[in-house]
């Protein structure tokens, strides 16, 4: 299978502080790939280290068959990364309708994609016009998901989708990254292991900086010993 | 409706005890005198405005303090009296300035150059100096030998003040020409062009925070041909230039004035964030340290080119009329005698000073919002004042934004300055007491609020001109036969008051939002 992102060996640090100390991270194009691990364990920053946000100081981070790393963060995110950062991002003084087009990267981007997105989301539709600070938990999450599907993008890095919200909503979220993922690659962060095995068919599991182990989910969903010491989960 | 009221109950609160204070203010005086004031104010308020809300994008989108948003306040009010009072010397100027900007121009082709230039580390690392020092020794031994055609500081007879003085009896004085001294015009020319390219690159390569992979269009080289287009074309027709200029009705040459004051500091705030702010962006104490002695040299540079005594730039002949229909009784008798004044409710108002500039400053209040609210540029600057790291995660590229912000920014504040002029008068201090008022204006109405910036500066200006009044007149304190004067000294000391009061109360300023 194509790998569509290669991540070898990055080191990043922030500030003084040595945050990712090798991480690698393979994922085959139309997969759901799921990084797993502890607090702090650095799965944020990779996210962010693909993107350019903390550029790495080592390693390769190959998108497409590009070498990026090193490059500005905006010229990586228009080569077809669409972020869904931790905590959503959503633009305050912007309306729902502004955060969505200001995602745009060619004219008619929201234009092209409105339906698809309201079909997706169809809550959004009726709070088109509503600043982003009165929407709740759950409706910012769909609309930082909306937001990163504005554009073509061909990876979607979504961290922690499932954080503070309701068990009803988290369904209703995973099944809209069911849907999104026959279109575009999906990098998932998540806590909740339940939600990731479910959504998940590979898994990268990020220990204190590290990739320390990577296979198939339904192997890791097995294997009680490795779920237990890396994550902590009964 | 409701909720909206408990949200902003504080806000509302706090206007109604200012609005309070402004009726109880407005009872010990008669109408005239009231009217009077309070475009006074506004006045004040609209420069402030300029400043303050040109200071306050840039401080919310780049989080950069520029402290020397003052100065170029005051550079824009002394360029647009060089256009104004001397079109020949700008015209003269022309040549020279688009020559040394064109190299900024090519920004975007320097990080290719930059990857071809194959040196040691220490080779590297002396480049950048080296470039600049022979930029700066082409720019010393060329201007001084370049036409420019000027005003003596030494004598008073052809000083700016006097200048300025002549200009407004509407006799200017027979302008003197300048030659080229000792130095072909080619070679000049030439050396302009080499030293700006020199220079631009030199403090280019000090930026260490540049990352490869830039595209090139035609749009890399479109500045750099337009500005070189434009320094020939004025080279070439200079004596035209200047011909037409000083023919020029006095309005249409304020207008121009204004235009150029504004449009160079714009070029000025872009060649500012590109080359100085921007390696600094990771270090905030060295950029408020930087714009600090950026502030200072201007003041300097201001006092080396128009000397240090003050003078009023005279005002376009719309405003400036004395004839026998004046002071004016209603706007269409103003129309036709271009009164100077106008009778509003029995008060004598200066129509330039209380009329024009408040205008001027709705004006530009409206047409900034609407940048804001209703174009992408805006979306942008909006969405970035949040959160920078998002947008640039969406694939836009801020820094570009950045350079705009930075340009609009100081294009108002210099915009401010040219406008002020007239009004206020030139002086080396205008700057300083000017960013004094706009950063107290945004204290009270929100660091980073377009609105409060508004609302702020309106304060100040109000609440500066009321106690300047009330200093002639004294309130009598009521059951009591005191009449107590605030004396000048309180001026400046009750906007300060007034923020201390705001910030005790609601510390984010009026309309500002909570961290």
């Amino acid at each position: 299978m194509q790998t569509i992102l290669d991540v070898q060996g990055i080191h990043t640090f922030i500030g003084q502080y040595h945050i990712l100390q090798g991480v690698d991270v393979r994922v085959p194009a139309g997969s759901i790939t799921a990084l797993l691990g502890r607090n702090g364990a650095g799965k944020t920053t990779t996210l962010k280290s693909i993107l350019g946000l903390t550029p790495p100081r080592q390693g390769k981070v190959i998108f497409n068959g590009r070498e990026v790393q090193g490059m500005r963060s905006f010229d990586i995110a228009a080569m077809g990364i669409g972020f869904v950062p931790e905590h959503r991002a959503i633009f305050r003084d912007l309306s729902v309708e502004e955060n969505l087009k200001l995602a745009e990267r060619a004219k008619d981007d929201y234009a092209r994609k409105r339906d698809f997105i309201f079909d997706l989301f169809p809550d959004l539709k009726r709070l088109i016009a509503l600043p982003g600070t009165s929407l709740s938990g759950g409706q910012q999450q769909m609309l930082a998901i909306a937001r990163s599907l504005v554009a073509d993008n061909s990876l979607l890095l979504i961290d922690e989708p499932s954080e503070g919200l309701a068990p009803v909503i988290i369904e209703h979220m995973m099944s809209a990254i069911r849907q999104l993922s026959t279109q575009s690659t999906i990098v998932l962060v998540e806590q909740n292991f339940l939600v990731a095995s479910k959504l998940a068919e590979y898994y990268i599991i990020i220990e204190e900086g590290r990739s320390v182990q990577s296979g198939m989910m339904k192997d890791l969903v097995n294997d009680k010993a490795a779920i237990h010491r890396f994550l902590g989960a009964a | 409706m409701n909720a909206f009221f408990r949200k902003n109950l504080l806000s509302a609160a706090t206007l109604i005890v200012i609005l309070i204070f402004f009726i109880a203010a407005a009872q010990g005086m008669n109408s005239q005198d009231f009217v009077i004031t309070f475009l006074r104010g506004l006045s004040v308020g609209a420069v402030t405005f300029l400043v303050a809300s040109g200071f306050s994008l840039i401080f919310g989108l780049l989080d950069v303090l520029n402290l020397a948003h003052g100065t170029l306040f005051m550079i824009g009010a002394y360029i647009g009296w060089t256009v104004f009072v001397r079109p020949d010397t700008f015209a003269d100027l022309l040549t020279p300035f688009a020559l040394i900007l064109s190299g900024f121009a090519l920004r975007d082709m320097y990080p290719l150059l930059s990857a071809r230039v194959r040196l040691g580390l220490r080779m590297r690392r002396i480049l950048p100096w080296a470039l600049i020092i022979v930029s700066v020794l082409l720019l010393g031994l060329i201007l001084p030998r370049y036409p420019i055609a000027g005003w003596n500081l030494d004598n008073y007879a052809e000083s700016p003040v006097t200048y300025s003085f002549m200009a407004s009896q509407g006799t200017p004085l027979p302008p003197p020409t300048a030659t080229f001294d000792q130095i072909s015009p080619a070679l000049a020319i030439g050396g302009l062009l080499l030293a700006s390219l020199f220079g631009s690159f030199g403090l280019f390569l000090f930026d260490q925070s540049v990352q490869r992979s830039p595209r090139l269009s035609w749009r890399s080289y479109a500045g750099f041909v337009v500005l070189l287009l434009v320094g020939l074309i004025a080279f070439i027709f200079n004596s035209a230039l200047t011909a037409f200029l000083l023919g020029l009705n006095a309005n249409w040459l304020f207008f121009i004035a204004v235009i150029v004051a504004t449009l160079s500091g714009a070029g000025l705030g872009a060649l500012m964030e590109a080359t100085l702010i921007r390696p600094l962006y990771s270090r905030p104490i060295y950029q408020l340290m930087l714009t600090i002695g950026l502030s200072a040299i201007g003041v300097q540079i201001v006092q080396a080119v128009w000397g240090r005594p003050e003078f009023v730039m005279p005002k376009p002949t719309l405003f400036n009329g004395s004839g026998a229909s004046c002071p004016a009784t209603s706007f269409s008798s103003w129309w036709q005698g271009n009164c100077s004044t106008i009778l509003l409710l029995g008060g004598r108002v200066r129509t330039y000073n209380e009329i024009f500039i408040p205008l001027i400053g709705l004006l530009v209040l409206v047409a900034v919002w609407i940048l804001l609210q209703r174009t992408r540029l805006g979306m942008i600057i909006r969405a970035g004042v949040q959160d920078r790291e998002m947008v640039e995660a969406l694939g836009i590229n801020v820094r570009r934004v950045f350079t705009m912000v930075f340009a609009l920014g100081v294009g108002l504040a210099t915009l401010g300055g040219a406008l002020a002029a007239p009004s206020m008068g030139l002086s080396n201090a205008m700057g300083e007491s000017f960013l004094l008022n706009a950063l107290i204006a945004l204290a009270i109405g929100g660091l980073t609020s377009y609105p409060g910036a508004a609302l702020g500066s309106l304060l100040v200006g109000l609440i500066q001109q009321f106690i300047i009044k009330y200093g002639q007149i004294g309130i009598s304190i009521p059951f009591t036969s005191i009449v107590l004067k605030p004396t000048p000294p309180i001026v400046p000391a009750s906007t300060v008051l007034l923020m201390v009061i705001i910030l005790l109360i609601m510390p984010n300023g009026l309309l500002g939002k909570k961290e």
